[in-house]
């Protein structure tokens, strides 16, 4: 056990937890941010995704060892007022169903957007591979993300 | 001269089927060789190395193929552009691809997953801080080779990653081929330890990296 | 306007206040601290339980069913706003508790939340404002007749006066529940038939904590469980020395979930009724010092689960099963004789003088339901109050199952739902409310009860593996005179006997089969319907295709015999209807036409009282599917709201199609294969449909059911497909795996 500094959402949080914690249970039963999901456990169903500084990781499969000095977004911190092109997008097509891997496919897809802003179908479809959605909403969230892209 | 020699004698089968070995087929090989020496084009060996004992060398690279082939070690060698992932080398799931670096695309990149250092458990991903395939323009392809094309692929600084000898030599310590004895889980280890991989490793390079015959 | 009789009563009204304490319609303990959930409003007036009304005018309709991805949660209270006639704008959205005396079968399961809830959901928007209105008139001294009523005002023109909801809701609770209320005309509807966006759709894209898994309570520990490794086996001894030496571990013990001479109801379904429980501070702690509890699992010997309403009780083979030894066990029996459940005509005779006949068998395996959202449940369970917080399809009956398994009575368990991160019909059996609440009443602490994903995967309660023979015989003009359907599975059989083609066939013959086991299985999105829509859909496209016909116009013949002179008066469907989506499918997606190299497939089945035909688009790329569209057309009554319906049956489609291309759960020894995605298969972004196109049917037929109906035909669509570009037909699911060599070897298809 050890005290962790951990960046999320822009505020530092000090943590007193096991070094292979992974971030998603640290956000989770420790800072009670809860909009991030387990689902697998082994990094293959997408619904822990989190950014690291931009990257869409999967916080189920990071350790809190490695994630000190970085800057952790989570779904709560994505935009100030849920209005992130993205988050907008995915109201306007009313894409949930059950509504548990959305945050994730959020995620996902805002990270695509800020390092791809004009994705083709094709580049869309490979990009989300990793994020599932049980309910099978695929088509609403890849023209969300086409909707999204027209703002970024 | 050896450059020469390199760019005639390279031939690669595209979708060649992965090459099994056994003892027995090896040592016909080897004979083979012997009987043929100074031969272009059944083996080659590197005339900076300290000794050239192609006998040595072929032997010990029977070992290294046996290691480069496994699952531990091909899985991110593959023929496509997407990495394979399991002891029975299928094609990864979610299909990442192996973008211009190597290191994935956009929001599928091999580090999305692939920490520093993994979270232990069964099929949790592997953890190492350089994770990712070789790159787009350097593919380094071990699936579907011949123990022959490895070996020559190995040893030209055009398709291994710009690696002399000293470099190849020193490959081994690299983290990510560490890696592969490190992985966690309940995934199957390489046919040889870490430490005898890297003694027959050096042993092909120090006997002159010859490459079989086909 | 129609008249319904209402079933509030004064005193239904007055039991909820009670429940919810000082006069609030809705006091939620744990939701309370969810500012989008319950904004504060200063005063509000409680009309008859599903609505409250505030005097700035807010509207709160508490919506009664469990959310699980259906959308009840918007088109529930959609319903009741429609009759209140109030501006959904000013409508907030929670939750309901659950309370039976109010509301009509909170349960979400077999497509059936808005049609059987849509006369209670409309009476309870049509109370609220019938006692506005008598409010309004005893107020201004005038006829309720002449008060008109339009987006949350009442007006009276003649003498000028008018006044909001929110400034009559006082006087409103004070009037008497009316016995009988008007209901609007349809043609009248302003709010039903319109789009609107998901009330939730907010708190899930910035991640408020709306669902089980994110019920966190004061004090609780976090707690996890250790099963069996197969079935088959039980619990003989384990040594937990080394968890408990572990940082963070509380506790290891071992619980009897359903004890030996316990009689369960329906949803109390568990492989497992005995299993090992560790508690402690964290969920990763419990997560890795589970794994090391070393345990003694031993063979059971078969026995009998005491079943309320079944004096049998059902059976518990002992042995561990193999997936292998399955198929070759269906095989066997589809030869066998089987139990006849339907026949018209003669079949014997009219097969024995077929022009032609053509036989064709099928298989589907065991699929695991595996929702995003693993079980887990929030337990808090005093000398005196069981609460329970999580996600469960069937409050209604696991409220008397938790009772009477902790020793409370009903009044003192509150179970209350959030929004559940997907079911299918897995969170319909609540064995984990049960177990948490089990831990909770032992520990005296309130407990978080969470399964890993192997926990869940490899718990059982499965879809079924099925096996079906079909059999078709055609005469000499291509007319199909004799349909035969033989099927079964383990452990039941999915025959709909009286379901097309029964009823549209002179000669029929429906024959079902089953085999025991005690691999545990439950309902799944369309339970049964999913494989028999399936199959028989592609069953009928070969009949078709050896009568030469187009296989629209063929089944079309066949609707045309059963409007016509229809065989037998126990059929299922309506043919009119039947043949309408059909129709519709054949006219959306220019059926007869080809499209840029694309293989085309049809199908059409009837379940859950919805009818819905498909047609699928795809071609084949370095042997993977590509599917271009799927084009739906539905016929599910009245539309309550398109844009949520059309997602719906977009979602069941896709769900459908990936299930059948790619998902199995296999067992060796009676061990699941399959333990978490990466090897479970589901359909990923990448492979699903590009494009799904949904059309409805326009309709003034009470509503019917859209989470299920879907799923059969697009599979039925696919496999058509499948055989127009590839040229092979797919008999064994998931199609991108080789069943026949893998388990059916020259069996295959006999």
């Amino acid at each position: 056990m050890a005290l962790y500094t951990i960046n999320v959402n822009g505020k530092n949080h000090q943590v007193d937890v096991d070094s292979d914690t992974p971030v998603l249970w640290v956000l989770r039963d420790n800072l009670r941010l809860l909009g991030t999901k387990y689902g697998c456990g082994i990094a293959h169903c997408g619904v822990c995704t989190i950014h690291m500084d931009g990257e869409a990781i999967r916080s189920c499969a990071y350790p809190i060892s490695s994630v000190e000095n970085k800057k952790i977004v989570t779904i709560e911190g994505l935009s100030e007022n849920g209005d992130h092109p993205v988050q907008k997008a995915w109201i306007e097509h009313d894409v949930p169903q059950c509504g548990y891997c959305q945050a994730g496919q959020i995620m996902s897809a805002a990270s695509l957007l800020a390092q791809n802003p004009n994705p083709s179908d094709e580049e869309i479809r490979r990009a989300m591979n990793g994020n599932l959605c049980r309910c099978a909403t695929y088509t609403r969230i890849n023209k969300a993300i086409k909707t999204a892209s027209k703002e970024m | 001269m050896l450059m020469d020699f390199r760019t005639t004698s390279l031939k690669f089968r595209k979708h060649s089927v992965i090459f099994l070995f056994s003892a027995a087929l090896f040592s016909a090989f080897v004979l083979a060789c012997k009987a043929k020496t100074g031969s272009n084009g059944e083996y080659t060996s590197l005339p900076e190395a300290k000794k050239q004992d192609s006998l040595a060398s072929i032997a010990a690279f029977k070992d290294v193929y046996s290691v480069l082939m496994h699952p531990r070690c091909m899985n991110c060698h593959p023929i496509g552009d997407i990495p394979l992932q399991g002891d029975d080398s299928h094609l990864h799931n979610m299909l990442p691809q192996r973008g211009p670096d190597g290191k994935g695309i956009a929001s599928m990149k091999c580090a999305n997953c692939h920490a520093p250092k993994g979270v232990p458990g069964d099929h949790t991903p592997p953890g190492n801080p350089k994770w990712h395939l070789p790159p787009a323009d350097m593919k380094m392809v071990f699936q579907g080779k011949s123990a022959r094309e490895l070996a020559l692929q190995l040893v030209n600084p055009e398709l291994n990653g710009h690696k002399d000898m000293q470099a190849l030599r020193e490959h081994a310590e690299d983290t990510l081929v560490k890696s592969g004895w490190n992985m966690g889980g309940d995934r199957e280890l390489p046919p040889l330890s870490y430490e005898e991989f890297k003694k027959v490793w050096y042993t092909w390079i120090d006997n002159g990296a010859y490459a079989p015959s086909n | 306007m129609t008249k319904i009789k209402t079933h509030l009563n004064r005193r239904s009204f007055l039991k909820l206040s009670a429940a919810g304490g000082a006069g609030l319609m809705l006091q939620f303990s744990w939701f309370s601290s969810l500012a989008s959930e319950n904004p504060t409003i200063e005063e509000a007036f409680d009309l008859n339980g599903y609505i409250k009304i505030a005097t700035d005018g807010t509207v709160t309709i508490a919506s009664p069913n469990p959310e699980v991805g259906q959308n009840v949660k918007t088109s529930m209270p959609m319903i009741v706003a429609e009759e209140l006639d109030v501006d959904w704008k000013n409508v907030k959205v929670v939750q309901a508790p659950l309370n039976t005396a109010i509301f009509t079968r909170q349960l979400a399961g077999g497509s059936r939340s808005i049609n059987e809830s849509w006369n209670a959901l409309r009476m309870a928007g049509a109370t609220a404002r019938h006692m506005l209105v008598q409010a309004a008139a005893k107020s201004w001294g005038v006829p309720a007749s002449e008060i008109k009523v339009n987006a949350g005002t009442l007006t009276h023109n003649a003498n000028g006066k008018t006044a909001t909801f929110g400034e009559m809701a006082s006087a409103a609770s004070n009037i008497e529940v009316p016995k009988e209320v008007d209901v609007k005309d349809i043609k009248d509807f302003k709010i039903i038939r319109k789009s609107h966006l998901n009330v939730d759709g907010p708190s899930i894209t910035t991640g408020k904590p709306v669902f089980g898994l994110d019920v966190y309570g004061e004090n609780m520990v976090y707690a996890s469980i250790v099963h069996p490794p197969a079935f088959g086996m039980k619990l003989e001894s384990y040594d937990a020395s080394e968890a408990l030496s572990m940082k963070g571990v509380d506790s290891v013990f071992t619980i009897d979930v359903y004890p030996d001479d316990y009689e369960r109801n329906r949803f109390d379904i568990s492989a497992f009724p005995q299993l090992i429980v560790i508690t402690g501070d964290s969920t990763w702690r419990i997560m890795k010092a589970k794994k090391t509890i070393k345990a003694n699992w031993v063979p059971f010997s078969a026995y009998t689960v005491k079943m309320e309403g079944n004096s049998n009780g059902e059976k518990v083979p002992s042995g561990t099963e193999n997936t292998e030894a399955h198929y070759t066990e269906m095989i066997k029996k589809s030869k066998e004789n089987a139990k006849q459940v339907r026949k018209d005509g003669n079949p014997e005779k009219a097969f024995s003088e077929a022009a032609k006949v053509i036989e064709r068998s099928y298989t589907a395996p065991y699929l695991a339901h595996s929702p995003l959202e693993p079980l887990n449940f929030y337990a808090n369970v005093t000398a005196d109050k069981a609460e329970l917080i999580g996600p469960i399809q069937t409050p209604e009956f696991m409220e008397k199952s938790v009772a009477k398994r902790l020793g409370m009575n009903l009044d003192q368990i509150d179970i209350q739902m959030t929004r559940i991160g997907g079911g299918f019909g897995r969170k319909l059996f609540g064995h984990y409310l049960v177990e948490a609440a089990l831990i909770s009443q032992k520990l005296k602490k309130p407990v978080k009860l969470i399964y890993t994903r192997e926990d869940d995967m490899t718990f059982g309660a499965y879809r079924p593996t099925y096996q079906a023979t079909f059999r078709a015989a055609l005469d000499k003009d291509n007319n199909m005179v004799a349909f035969h359907v033989k099927t079964g599975g383990i452990p039941e059989s999915p025959l709909f006997a009286n379901r097309f083609p029964a009823g549209a066939v002179p000669n029929y013959l429906a024959e079902s089969w089953t085999i025991d086991s005690n691999i545990t299985t439950a309902a799944f999105r369309a339970p049964r319907s999913n494989f028999m829509g399936a199959v028989e859909q592609a069953f009928l496209d070969e009949v078709a295709e050896l009568a030469g016909k187009d296989p629209i116009d063929f089944r079309l013949e066949l609707f045309d015999n059963a409007i016509k002179k229809p065989v037998g008066n126990k059929n299922d469907y309506e043919a009119k209807r039947y043949a309408g989506v059909l129709k519709l499918i054949k006219e959306k997606s220019n059926w007869g036409t080809s499209k840029n190299g694309l293989s085309r497939g049809v199908a059409a089945y009837f379940c859950h009282d919805s009818y819905v035909a498909n047609v699928v688009d795809l071609k084949m790329v370095d042997g993977k599917p590509i599917i271009e569209k799927v084009h739906c057309a539905v016929d599910c009554g009245i539309v309550v709201n398109p844009v949520a319906a059309a997602n719906m049956v977009e979602g069941g489609s896709v769900d459908g199609i990936g299930h059948a291309l790619y998902s199995m759960l296999s067992l060796k020894g009676g061990v699941p294969q399959q333990r978490n995605y990466n090897d479970y298969h589901l359909i990923r972004n990448n492979d699903a449909p590009h494009d799904v196109e949904v059309h409805f049917v326009e309709s003034d037929v009470h509503p019917t059911g859209l989470g299920e109906p879907p799923f059969a035909p697009a599979i039925g669509a696919l496999a058509n497909a499948l055989y127009k570009e590839t040229g092979k037909r797919y008999y064994h699911q998931p199609f991108m795996m080789d069943i026949e060599s893998k388990y059916l070897q020259s069996e295959a298809n006999v």
